[in-house]
């Protein structure tokens, strides 16, 4: 009776740490916002500021609200720099492009750029000159064993 | 044919080394606007020091509590259209304790000089407004305030944060600059009798 209490206890817990939280969490929210004072994320931050901030964001978690409902009201009370990240929108959109694009404009260098270094190193190794008593050596060489 | 691979090679080398030049040109100017950018300058302080009233920077905000020659909460006002008044320029949060611990000082100074034609005017920053609102009630303030979420403010006045106060003249200058907290209302009527005197 007791272990399959103790089994039942088990799949309860167990149920417990792999179930989604539904809805967004304060947490989640911290990491997308900064301390306005400290400029670091808000998640790793107590100073007054990011308390204060803390709290604004759990009050209106418990209320249901949205991710987006919640950044908007910080945005609109601290600004842009609030975010942790900036938006995938307007001229905020070129922090995003440009990374990627150096990543891969660096990706289609490559095949250039060794093709490049291996043309110099080629270019830097010059054919030894053979004497005319070894050229004929190596030409008796190869006549002797032809193909 | 050798002799023009060679000078082929020259061009080349030529051209990746003024490249990477530039490139490392770029990169020193944009760490030096970056860090000019962050802040850190003293050019109001060191005009104060050398004897000189720096002018005020135009920064214009919101109102969160209304007075005397400002536009309704909400609205927005600049500095300089406060010219003609002196202004005992007040930054402060809600959640900065010396804050809370001055803010009687000014509101002594606002009661003596309100009629006498000063302006004490509070600048809340990074701060959120219900909080800085419930902190105005909470410690009886009725001066007015402006207000700043972001740090721009606080950047143009080369503020290093709250609380700090800026006594601006007539003439819409910088007379003085206090850091840290105000202890003493001295501290405030002792500058505030000089610009009012003034022209």
């Amino acid at each position: 009776m007791r272990r399959s209490l103790a089994v039942v206890l088990l799949i309860f817990a167990l149920a417990a740490a792999v179930t989604p939280a539904l809805g967004v969490t304060s947490q989640e929210i911290y990491r997308e916002t900064r301390c306005p004072t400290c400029n670091t994320p808000l998640d790793i931050s107590n100073s007054p500021a990011a308390l204060d901030i803390k709290e604004f964001i759990a009050v209106r978690v418990a209320k249901g609200q949205s991710e987006d409902q919640i950044l908007d009201a910080l945005v609109a009370e601290f600004g842009r720099e609030v975010l942790a990240t900036p938006p995938k929108s307007g001229f905020d959109l070129v922090a995003w492009i440009v990374p990627i694009l150096l990543v891969v404009v660096g990706l289609g260098a490559i095949p250039f750029v060794t093709r490049a270094w291996a043309r110099k190193r080629a270019g830097d190794a010059p054919a030894p000159e053979i004497s005319p008593e070894d050229a004929a050596l190596l030409e008796d060489e190869l006549r002797k064993h032809p193909g | 044919m050798v002799e023009a691979d060679d000078s082929g090679s020259d061009r080349r080398r030529l051209i990746g080394l003024i490249a990477g030049g530039v490139a490392t040109l770029l990169i020193i100017v944009l760490l030096v606007v970056g860090l000019a950018a962050s802040g850190g300058t003293t050019a109001i302080d060191d005009a104060l020091v050398s004897g000189q009233r720096p002018p005020a920077p135009d920064i214009t905000l919101p109102v969160l509590v209304s007075g005397p020659g400002l536009p309704p909460a909400g609205q927005r006002v600049s500095l300089s259209s406060l010219k003609g008044t002196p202004v005992v320029l007040n930054l402060w949060a809600s959640w900065c304790g010396p804050c809370r611990d001055e803010a009687p000082i000014f509101e002594t100074a606002w009661e003596r000089y309100r009629g006498k034609g000063a302006l004490v005017l509070g600048l809340d920053l990074q701060d959120l407004s219900g909080n800085a609102l419930e902190f105005l009630r909470e410690n009886g303030i009725t001066y007015p305030s402006l207000r700043d979420g972001t740090d721009a403010s606080k950047r143009d006045l080369e503020a290093t944060g709250v609380p700090e106060t800026y006594i601006i003249d007539k003439r819409g200058r910088i007379a003085l600059h206090i850091t840290g907290q105000v202890t003493e209302l001295r501290q405030l009527t002792v500058p505030l009798d000089q610009v009012l005197a003034e022209k």
